[in-house]
């Protein structure tokens, strides 16, 4: 049961800032401690921004890991099984043809088209889940802040607090505090 | 690793290696840039004249003969697709080994990947006689039977293999240029035009990169799932490249030719492909860092560690052949044995000598601390060990091929002005590619080298 609510719990999708305001921090230590202080103070709606992945995100968020590898594996085991029953079916039950002298099932000589297609369902079933956990190919997505694509880096806090709670939160280390629009 | 001892740290804000990074994307092309870009067309559209000149003819132009039927077109698809394993080979085998000085060049290595498998792509199927059938490669029901193609076939491996190789390829080289490209498309906010058909640049550029970085914000719940993505992608990469050449090595070693049936090939032609991909990779890397002035990203230490890798793998090509000689000389097969003396003082020894000369004498001089950081050197000597690992190629096919069993069917192979004309045409369309990569998107990964950067930071800043 509780590898379920693991899964669950490491499968948490981008949402669209809706609402809450956003403050941007001075650099990537200044953003990890103010994802911490969101995520003590209990704010269930946040996100950050910036320029590169930073080490520690996850801790400081409050997620789990990203349950991404589970679904590589499945599209391994996909790719893998797809490819070996196909070759079978073809080989044996469609159209048997004796190369060589070889046995009608020759498994051996399958593993490398097998192979090949557990890399590639891999790489698709990893490629499709990002996507979706991350909600992209919405190209009219901007970001809140324009410089958090080059060397800006801001939190969004959710929910009806204040810019005065938010900015106690906080604690002093926002430069800059803008409203978000709800839709 | 703190960035006082670190290396590879370019010690400039984050603002300014965008600047440095996109300078070529934004700014218009020089000169030299057009000249060499127009060269590299002309030269792949006489190419495309002379493959559809065949297409109409048939194969008949070509060199190929009874006992050669292998000739330039599968050397030149052997020597592209070892170009392009270099590139995985940064972007995925030096990222799991966590080697920093991967992060600058490891973008336009990739895209050299891309280019090099794309360029490799084109061989065995023009090579095939009647290219129309293509499709016949493929399984899928069909009404012909159904017939379906002989799974016991390396050469049906090598469909699976690389266009495996070049999806999986693509899809790493693009995620990786999502976060950049949402880069670019930030930058374009502050940027107007006053003149008509400025706006209308302006405004194509945006909506390119608009639809290129597919929404991308660098959330952090994003990049969470984004940095397991990279990290699967290269775990995946890392077997299949080595699967891929492994394959191309059996289209050769599963047949009876002596010299080709080998089980030291697979690793043998992993090595190869390695020593000659590095050798491009720094050949490309030579020529950007000056005409682009990115000499601080891409520093001698970087051509430096690449030198030491071409000395590593030239190594192991090295005890390949000579396991090679020794293996035929043992095993006390007549034909064999004659078919590594016919390599030594056939008439094409002149092709052995010049592969032995390239590949085996060549990268010693990479021992010498002054001469690995000698840059017009370096770059000497990648030409040469490429030329050396085309010849390896010319080597194991026709070598092999042009005596085989019986000798009454021997013959020689001559290639024609079509082979030639394929082998320099096949230049100008990599180059085509690469030269239009360099001036369009990010040659080096700007949120890696920011992550490189910075990364220190976070680790003391939280006190770690």
């Amino acid at each position: 049961m509780s590898i379920f609510t693991d899964i669950k719990k490491g499968l948490y999708r981008y949402e669209e800032p809706n609402g809450g305001w956003v403050a941007t921090v001075k650099d990537a230590p200044a953003l990890l401690k103010a994802a911490e202080k969101a995520r003590d103070a209990g704010v269930k709606d946040f996100d950050v921004f910036s320029p590169f992945p930073i080490h520690g995100l996850e801790k400081a968020m409050g997620l789990s890991r990203s349950w991404i590898p589970f679904f590589s594996l499945c599209g391994g085991i996909f790719g893998a099984t797809f490819a070996f029953a196909s070759m079978t079916l073809i080989d044996v039950f469609s159209w048997t043809i004796i190369h060589g002298g070889k046995p009608a099932w020759p498994w051996p000589a399958y593993i490398p088209i097998t192979f090949e297609l557990m890399v590639l369902f891999t790489a698709f079933f990893t490629l499709g889940t990002t996507l979706y956990l991350g909600r992209l190919g919405k190209i009219s997505r901007r970001p809140l802040v324009n410089s958090v694509t080059s060397d800006g880096f801001a939190i969004w806090i959710g929910g009806n607090l204040s810019k005065q709670e938010v900015e106690n939160m906080l604690q002093g280390s926002a430069i800059m505090i803008q409203e978000v629009p709800r839709k | 690793m703190d960035s006082a001892t670190n290396v590879y740290s370019i010690g400039k804000p984050a603002r300014e290696i965008d600047n440095d990074i996109l300078k070529p994307v934004e700014s218009f092309p020089t000169k030299t840039w057009w000249v060499v870009f127009s060269i590299a067309t002309t030269v792949m559209l006489i190419m495309w004249g002379i493959i559809g000149y065949t297409f109409k003819v048939g194969l008949g132009p070509l060199g190929i003969n009874n006992p050669v039927g292998w000739g330039f077109y599968i050397i030149n698809f052997v020597f592209w697709i070892g170009i392009g394993h270099a590139g995985t080979l940064i972007s995925a085998i030096l990222y799991l080994f966590r080697q920093r000085w991967r992060t600058t060049i490891n973008r336009a290595a990739e895209a050299m990947t891309i280019f090099a498998v794309m360029t490799a792509l084109i061989f065995p199927v023009i090579h095939l006689g009647r290219p129309w059938m293509v499709f016949f490669f493929f399984p899928y029901p069909n009404e012909r039977g159904p017939i379906w193609p002989n799974f016991k076939s390396p050469l049906l491996w090598d469909v699976f293999a690389i266009s495996t190789y070049f999806t999986v390829s693509l899809i790493f080289w693009f995620m990786g240029l999502v976060p950049d490209i949402a880069t670019m498309r930030d930058r374009l906010n502050n940027q107007e035009s006053d003149s008509k058909f400025g706006k209308l640049w302006l405004n194509f550029k945006r909506g390119v990169s608009n639809v290129l970085s597919i929404g991308w914000v660098g959330s952090g719940k994003t990049w969470i799932h984004y940095e397991k993505m990279v990290l699967i992608l290269a775990a995946m990469s890392t077997p299949l490249v080595f699967s891929v050449h492994s394959i191309v090595s059996m289209d050769f070693a599963t047949s009876v030719i002596p010299g080709w049936h080998a089980t030291i090939f697979p690793p043998y032609f992993v090595a190869g492909a390695i020593y000659s991909g590095f050798a491009m990779v720094m050949t490309l890397m030579i020529i950007t860092r000056e005409v682009f002035q990115l000499k601080q990203y891409i520093t001698l230490k970087h051509l430096e560690n690449m030198a030491i890798v071409i000395l590593l793998t030239g190594m192991m090509v090295s005890f390949a052949y000579t396991i090679e000689f020794v293996i035929a000389a043992y095993s006390g097969n007549k034909i064999e044995q004659y078919a590594f003396l016919n390599r030594l003082k056939g008439p094409y020894a002149w092709g052995f000598w010049t592969m032995f000369t390239c590949n085996v004498v060549s990268p010693h001089f990479m021992w010498f601390k002054k001469l690995r950081t000698n840059i017009p050197f370096l770059f000497f000597i990648t030409i040469i060990v490429n030329i050396g690992m085309w010849f390896e190629r010319y080597v194991i096919v026709v070598i092999s091929l042009h005596r085989d069993y019986i000798p009454s069917s021997w013959d020689l192979y001559s290639p024609t002005w079509v082979d030639y004309s394929v082998l320099i045409g096949s230049f100008g369309w990599f180059f085509f590619w690469y030269l239009l990569f360099v001036r369009i998107l990010p040659q080096i990964a700007i949120a890696e080298v920011k992550a490189d950067e910075y990364g220190d930071q976070v680790a003391k800043g939280m006190g770690h």
